[in-house]
């Protein structure tokens, strides 16, 4: 296996989905899964800009991260606003804690 | 023109069912006149269009390159059933003018019954098995709608609900058969598959062989699905006449005739075609003898029945079970609907309550016999020619199962006289009241008797038209008179007169037996475990409880699975996203 540019982006590619996904995998906190979210779609990202390159067609690539980033901080923006609200309100951050209470 | 009258024959009860939506239920005689008008101008439609049936596809229409092309064949096979489909439906849209007069919620009703015809014709006429299968998935919708019409009763609604899922079921082999093909031929066109079948690989074609013997088996309300049919009988009678009798459960033999030269090689196939269609008409045969419900009785004649016609195309008779079909969908309409009048004038359908009514609704009892002759198989009438034919092409096929269709003819006889006897003759055991039919009710079923009378004559134009339209079927054409002497040469025929004799002779003699009198009124009681073996349904009903109640512990039981909670959930893509990787490269 020949070590290309695209095969070190993929392998970090690969790596943030892992670390991403692990992430969801075990953690319980509400401000820590809006964390590891932007670090999964940040994976993501980089995958859209990987494929327009490896497709000849890096334009389309890059426009569709830009539209991903948008999209995500929005997301990243409002998650964190709720995780406030939701501290102020329950006293806690703990998921499963928070989905019991139910209301 | 051919395809301008098969677009009319969709298009003018589908029209006409959202003109009597519309209408809306204030003004019940503008609905009665749509509803007549409509389905007896599809009627008027269906029988010019048997003029210009050919081989072929007279419309196409493309939608897209997944579907292929919509197209309308009306064929003889397309044409005939079309026919029956619009002729019975708008008679037993007539009879509805009397039968439901003054019920609430009259247009949902019309719109179902219109909108059921139209789906019948399109099922028939479509060329495309994709839109086939639409058809097919409306027909049972508006089946549905149409059991579950009186909707504050439980057990109508339990019925409904019962024949939807179960031929759901059947919808999922269909759609199973539909695709397999379309993966091995790339299309959807029937003519295709009918060509193409011998050169499809023997497994997908296999595949599609026994989808649509699943299809028809759960349509056509045929072993080990027979149990809806019984419990549609909470619908109108006019709905069962029309749906449960002379159209809807004629869609899976339809779908049988239609690709039997496709699947005629395929290895088990004819012998699983002849087993389904024998084991049904004997257990239905056995289980109408200890019904005590009018309607319950004739729906398990209509199973018998129509396991008598998938039997015939089990054996290669393709043109009997068709002839059949069309002997069948008259007179049982007729069956039905004169078994409505007694129903709608007396007010109850437990056959014991009733008794000696014929003196009091002499034309009903008169058309009730013609239709229960015909059923029994008695000469003249036209459930004698067809079941003569079945029983003869059944001597082509293996002999211990054309011996049990002989007893289920004998069978048929007993039962017929037993339930004509407990309804109109007799001693009456209860004081019923009981009014004359009106008029709508006497054109409905004094048409179909004489149609019972008569319809045998169709006999050699309805075979010129499917030898003549069915080029891949091969059939003889086989004139009137040519039938009438086959039949009556055949030693079958006297053979299977001997033991309609018997079984009517055998319910004489029980009867006298029991009560001294052969003109004794009280019900024919067969032996007590008989008995309840047979109004359990050979134990039948008690598999679909057991598989109702698994069904629903499951789901209770993976419902334990839906925590809610997103580290479960994230577990399990992760997992899935494993499982897929490694069968990737497990496949590289």
């Amino acid at each position: 296996m020949n070590i290309s540019a695209l095969n070190i982006v993929l392998i970090i590619i690969i790596g943030l989905l892992g670390v991403g996904l692990y992430g969801l995998l075990i953690t319980r906190n509400l401000i820590k899964i809006v964390l590891v979210l932007q670090i999964l779609v940040k994976s993501a990202m980089l995958a859209l800009v990987l494929a327009g390159k490896a497709a000849g067609n890096l334009d389309l690539g890059q426009s569709l991260a830009v539209t991903v980033i948008v999209a995500d901080t929005v997301v990243a923006v409002v998650g964190l606003a709720l995780a406030v609200q939701v501290r102020r309100r329950f006293g806690t951050l703990d998921v499963p804690q928070i989905s019991t209470l139910r209301g | 023109m051919a395809a301008i009258l098969s677009i009319l024959l969709i298009a003018l009860p589908w029209l006409g069912a959202i003109l009597v939506w519309l209408t809306g239920d204030s003004r019940p005689k503008i609905l009665h006149i749509l509803a007549v008008t409509f389905s007896l101008g599809a009627g008027l439609v269906s029988l010019v269009l048997l003029a210009f049936a050919g081989p072929g596809s007279v419309l196409s229409v493309q939608v897209g390159s997944l579907f292929g092309a919509f197209t309308l064949n009306p064929d003889g096979l397309g044409a005939s059933l079309a026919a029956v489909a619009c002729v019975v439906g708008s008679l037993a849209v007539i009879f509805s003018v009397d039968y439901m007069h003054g019920e609430a919620q009259l247009s949902r009703y019309y719109t179902f019954v219109l909108l059921f015809i139209g789906a019948m014709t399109g099922l028939v006429l479509s060329g495309n098995l994709l839109f086939t299968f639409f058809f097919w998935e409306i027909t049972a919708l508006c089946s549905y709608a149409l059991i579950s019409f009186y909707n504050d009763d439980p057990k109508a609604v339990a019925g409904g609900i019962k024949a939807l899922i179960i031929t759901q079921v059947g919808g999922v082999g269909l759609l199973a058969g539909t695709l397999a093909a379309y993966a091995s031929l790339g299309s959807l066109q029937v003519a295709d598959l009918l060509k193409g079948a011998a050169t499809m690989p023997a497994g997908i074609l296999a595949v599609v062989a026994f989808g649509f013997l699943l299809a028809a088996a759960a349509k056509s309300a045929q072993f080990p699905f027979h149990t809806w049919l019984p419990d549609a009988m909470e619908a109108p009678t006019p709905v069962s006449a029309l749906i449960h009798a002379a159209t809807m459960v004629n869609a899976g033999v339809y779908l049988l005739a239609r690709f039997y030269p496709a699947f005629v090689n395929v290895p088990g196939w004819t012998l699983a075609v002849t087993l389904v269609g024998m084991i049904s008409a004997l257990i239905a045969g056995l289980m109408a003898l200890t019904a005590t419900d009018l309607k319950r009785a004739l729906a398990y004649s209509t199973v018998s029945q129509l396991g008598y016609m998938v039997y015939a195309i089990g054996v290669g008779g393709v043109f009997a079970s068709q002839f059949h079909l069309l002997s069948h969908a008259v007179f049982k309409a007729l069956l039905f609907l004169s078994a409505g009048a007694v129903i709608h004038s007396v007010g109850t359908r437990d056959m014991r309550r009733m008794g000696g009514l014929g003196a009091k609704m002499p034309f009903i009892r008169n058309v009730f016999i013609v239709g229960a002759l015909a059923l029994a198989g008695l000469p003249i009438f036209n459930g004698f020619w067809s079941k003569e034919l079945i029983l003869e092409a059944g001597l082509k096929g293996p002999w211990w199962a054309f011996g049990f269709m002989l007893f289920g003819a004998g069978l048929t006889a007993f039962y017929t006289i037993r339930m004509t006897w407990l309804v109109f003759f007799g001693a009456e055991r209860e004081q019923l009241h009981a009014h004359a039919s009106g008029t709508a009710m006497k054109i409905a079923t004094g048409a179909l008797a004489l149609g019972t009378l008569t319809t045998w004559l169709l006999a050699g134009p309805l075979s010129n038209l499917l030898a003549n339209s069915l080029p891949f079927h091969k059939l003889e054409p086989l004139a009137t008179w040519l039938m009438v002497e086959e039949v009556l040469s055949a030693p079958a025929t006297w053979i299977a007169l001997v033991v309609i004799a018997a079984g009517a002779g055998l319910w004489a003699a029980i009867q006298f037996r029991k009560t001294g009198t052969v003109l004794s009124a009280q019900p024919t009681a067969t032996a007590g475990w008989f008995d309840v073996v047979a109004t359990s349904s050979f134990g039948f009903e008690w598999l679909n409880q057991q598989v109702v109640s698994v069904v629903k512990k499951t789901s209770t039981e993976l419902q334990k699975t839906q925590t809610g909670e997103l580290n479960w959930n994230i577990l399990g893509i992760v997992g899935a996203l494993l499982a897929v990787l490694a069968i990737l490269a497990w496949g590289v």
